[in-house]
């Protein structure tokens, strides 16, 4: 009876709160803004104290009573619980003080207003949290980002998410926010210690914490993922796991539970990867060469003496960094290639095809480190035009039907590592050689006519 | 005489000034720092989508452009590519109304005492390695499906050829909004200063659906991004051509005095359609040139002819319309739509369809194998398909030799192929009775944004202000179909 009065009692201290919050901003503001301070000014003054004392007096305690119901972790009740003691303990001082008529220096006072102020603004900032989550205060602020990426994902855009591990980044974070502090190396509640992954799978009292490969098994998963009512549920207080935390939690044990599983691995199961990619704002998919480049903008006077050049082109992506460069003219000269490599970097897909081109104009091409598509078709080129393409590096496709390349220059393809593509309809090159290459290297696609 | 023009600068409207001076100066200059018009009447506006425009591509593109094989008039699905036996199980049979249900049918049908299934008359066989089901009306076809994708679930509202196709080109059934072509135009700008970026051809001599000049209109886009019917015949693009008598030259100083007055009647008045026909003009100029090359084609080689097929060397077939597709694709052109119409089969289907896939099957396959020989089909996208799908019961009497069929929104089929599209794959599935969509559904706002998305443009942010709100092609509808981008 007296358990449930009590309860009933912690219940109501969201609602007490809030009284010595006014009584106790009143008094400030009447202490502050009436200059002239006559005797009864000091003793509404005195008596606002009196009211914050007494109603925070009986918040706090109300508070004590809702503590007792174990609806919140110690870890998040502590700063707010003593600074709302410490609230009750000044304002008591201050009232006594004044109420015995102490002859109060005018510092004193501001030091004490000031005090008060700031504690029942923490009192008040952390028990907000309690109620409405942590970073309640600046989520409704249009101007505050909304983050919700862990910061190790922000670097993602530069990193490949090879490097991202599911237990590291993912389920790790959420341990530590919802079991590390009961289960910790000092405090090992039921045996187990969650601050490691060894001593995470190894388990505690109970039996195993994780078995590899069968989430049923593994009593970590099991506590998170049954019903809320049975007494074993974890965590024992405050949020329970996420509905995706759960999920992320048995797909890494379904494969395996490894310490080091890239966040690639994902890309196995759709809906967890979707559920993740939603959840981080991440992008997983696979990503090709020129995505993962990561080029400053090309700077636009660069591009100024193309314009009323023979050469178009267009920005391939938002960011203005990468370029798509064609040749629009009859005739391509030295001159013109040598406006070309100003912009080397930048230069992605480039066609100079039915131009007159050279071979020896392409001497050039090697100082083209993300060049991945080049179109030279439709020249009176032979097959030293090829050697020289062997040192664009990045280089996937490479267009020479209509050109004089014969079979001499499967040798020099074989050597390019990330070749994908050659078009060599229409060339010198005969159905023999083309065999020949493809048996050696199957992954490059030859296209040479029907 | 000094008229004021101030009225017509569309720029800066009445409303406009009230707004600004209704509240004072001070109300003035706040309306300078917040809106696109400032105190002057000077438009920002049209900077302003010029800003939105310089984040184009969003992402980096796949395609580079697009040829669009449009099949007006629906092709019937059942007797080209959804294959299903259950059909010629139950050939003659009524239709379980199960599968009907409540659905709406058209005027032309839905007053017949019977539905009875028509099974397709046309062999199917899987083909290649991807294993596609083909009708052996379409041999050509058949034996390139492993560089195809078929989309099987494709379905619309409309039910009838002109809101379905306004729908499937302009993303509204209602006339009015810019076509496909026009949204990338006006998004991408132009990779050939010589071609329009959006050019379409019809097959000539066709009879069926009719076609209007709206499918290609840039609705409210500034007019330069409508596309630009090139003819077969003598004069490809009418009025182009110098009359009898002028010359290049003049006609040269001819169009920049007039350049010279538009530029004037601009700097009063304002109206951007003043530009977009300075652009035309020199356009038309350039165009001049241009055009006759490239609708050439008297100098391809035999074997290419041979590969189109013997209709591609009369000119206005849909053939040879294929290899001016080609032809217009190596210039750059962003948005090549060709036009065939005859595919609307209320009756005598089986017969009319063999014409019909003859004229077709063959170019259709020659275009994606000579542009893929030649490199082009890496960064073109070719779409293949009608404005909907065809029932699979027969309109009027069903005999054992023919039939017809009437036109059916909720499903049909479409094939790709080319850039940033997998190949050898198919998409979606019908009931066994061709129906309803059991898996996948595609609607057209989903392949509108799909093809955006190919070409680096996020469909939900190339948009454009009229009429006091934003349009965009795929109004508030579209997701883009992941399952079939590589």
């Amino acid at each position: 009876m007296v358990l449930e009065i009590f309860e009933f009692l912690g219940s109501l201290h969201p609602l007490i709160v809030h009284l010595p919050i006014g009584f106790i901003i009143l008094t400030l503001l009447v202490s502050i803004l009436i200059k002239t301070k006559n005797n009864s000014v000091k003793r509404i003054i005195t008596i606002g104290w009196f009211f914050s004392f007494i109603s925070g007096g009986i918040a706090a305690l109300f508070g004590w009573f809702l503590h007792d119901n174990n609806y919140y972790l110690e870890s998040q009740i502590n700063i707010h619980k003593w600074s709302g003691i410490a609230f009750v303990i000044l304002t008591f001082l201050i009232w006594i003080l004044r109420a015995l008529n102490f002859n109060l220096n005018k510092s004193f006072n501001r030091i004490s207003n000031f005090a008060i102020l700031i504690l029942i603004l923490i009192t008040g900032h952390y028990g907000g949290e309690m109620t409405h989550g942590k970073g309640y205060l600046m989520k409704g602020l249009p101007f505050i980002k909304q983050n919700k990426i862990p910061t190790v994902f922000l670097s993602l855009k530069e990193n490949s998410p090879d490097s991202i591990y599911v237990f590291e980044d993912l389920i790790y974070p959420v341990f530590e926010e919802k079991c590390i502090a009961c289960h910790n190396k000092n405090q090992e509640y039921g045996g187990l210690n969650m601050s490691k992954y060894e001593n995470i799978i190894k388990g505690g009292n109970s039996g195993l914490g994780i078995q590899k490969g069968n989430p049923y098994k593994s009593l970590i998963y099991k506590r998170v993922s049954m019903s809320q009512n049975e007494s074993n549920f974890m965590p024992p207080a405050g949020t329970p796991l996420s509905f995706d935390q759960v999920a992320v939690l048995k797909w890494w044990i379904d494969n395996g539970a490894k310490l080091k599983t890239p966040l690639t691995k994902l890309r196995n199961d759709e809906n967890i990867l979707s559920l993740v990619e939603e959840n981080y704002n991440l992008d997983l998919r696979e990503k090709s060469y020129i995505e993962t480049l990561n080029l400053a903008p090309i700077d636009e006077n660069k591009l100024e003496v193309f314009k009323e050049e023979k050469y178009h082109w267009r920005f391939l992506n938002s960011e203005k960094s990468l370029l798509d460069v064609k040749f629009t003219g009859k005739k391509i000269t030295r001159n013109d290639i040598e406006l070309l490599t100003k912009i080397k970097d930048h230069v992605i897909w480039l066609n100079l095809s039915n131009c007159q081109l050279k071979d020896d104009l392409l001497s050039f091409l090697s100082q083209f480190p993300n060049l991945t598509k080049l179109r030279i078709q439709n020249n009176k080129l032979t097959d030293k035009c090829i050697i020289y393409t062997k040192d664009i590096k990045n280089l996937r496709e490479l267009n020479v039907y209509g050109t004089q390349v014969t079979d001499a220059s499967f040798n020099i393809f074989s050597k390019m590592k990330n070749l994908e593509k050659i078009f060599l309809w229409n060339s010198k090159v005969t159905p023999l050689g083309i065999e020949k290459f493809k048996t050696q290297n199957p992954a490059v696609e030859i296209i040479s006519g029907f | 005489m000094n008229c004021n023009h101030d009225h017509e600068n569309k720029n800066y409207s009445r409303r406009d000034f009230l707004t600004r001076t209704s509240l004072g100066l001070g109300a003035l200059s706040l309306g300078g720092l917040i809106s696109p018009v400032d105190a002057y009447g000077n438009s920002n506006f049209l900077n302003l989508l010029e800003s939105e425009k310089k984040r184009l591509p969003h992402f980096i593109p796949k395609a580079k452009r697009v040829i669009y094989l449009f099949q007006s008039g629906a092709p019937s699905q059942l007797d080209l590519f959804d294959y299903k036996p259950k059909l010629n199980e139950m050939f003659g049979q009524e239709v379980p109304s199960s599968i009907i249900g409540e659905q709406r049918l058209t005027g032309m049908s839905s007053g017949q005492n019977t539905f009875p299934i028509a099974g397709s008359l046309f062999n199917f066989k899987q083909h290649g390695n991807s294993g596609a089901w083909m009708s052996d009306l379409m041999p050509y076809t058949s034996k390139i499906v492993d560089e195809l994708c078929f989309i099987k679930s494709m379905y619309t509202e409309a039910i009838n050829h002109d809101p379905a196709m306004t729908m499937i080109q302009t993303g509204s059934e209602l006339p009015g909004r810019p076509s496909i072509g026009s949204w990338l135009s006006y998004g991408l700008g132009t990779d050939n200063k010589n071609l329009p970026e959006f050019v379409v051809l019809i097959t000539k001599g066709k009879s069926g659906q009719p076609i209007y000049s709206r499918l290609w209109g840039n609705g409210f886009l500034p007019s330069k991004h409508q596309g630009v019917q090139f003819r077969s015949g003598k004069d490809p693009v009418l009025y182009l051509d110098n009359p009898p008598g002028v010359t290049s030259t003049i006609r040269q100083e001819q169009l920049s005095s007039l350049k010279k007055l538009q530029k004037i009647n601009h700097a009063d008045i304002g109206d951007p359609e003043i530009l977009t026909k300075i652009s035309n003009y020199e356009m038309a100029y350039r165009m001049q040139t241009s055009v006759p090359e490239v609708m050439k084609i008297s100098d391809e080689p035999d074997y290419i002819f041979d590969l189109y097929g013997e209709d591609s060397k009369n000119p206005g077939t849909f053939a040879a319309n294929c290899i001016l597709a080609r032809k217009l694709a190596e210039k750059d052109v962003k948005f090549i739509q060709l036009y065939h119409r005859g595919w609307d089969q209320h009756s005598n289907l089986p017969r009319d369809i063999k014409k019909q896939a003859k004229e077709t099957d063959q170019a259709s396959a020659a275009l994606i194998k000579d542009l893929k020989q030649r490199g082009l089909l890496e960064d073109t996208l070719v779409i293949w398909g009608g404005e909907f799908g065809r029932t699979n019961y027969s309109q009027g009497m069903l005999e054992m030799d023919n039939y017809g069929r009437d036109h059916h929104p909720r499903c049909f089929t479409i094939f790709m192929a080319g850039a940033g599209v997998k190949k050898g794959i198919t998409l979606g599935a019908t009931d066994d009775f061709g129906y309803n969509i059991t898996e996948r559904p595609v609607h057209i706002h989903d392949f509108q944004a799909t093809l955006m998305h190919l070409l680096g443009v996020d469909h939900e942010k190339l948009t454009f202000k009229f009429q006091g709100r934003r349009y965009r092609l795929t109004d508030v509808h579209g997701n883009v179909v992941q399952e079939i981008l590589s």
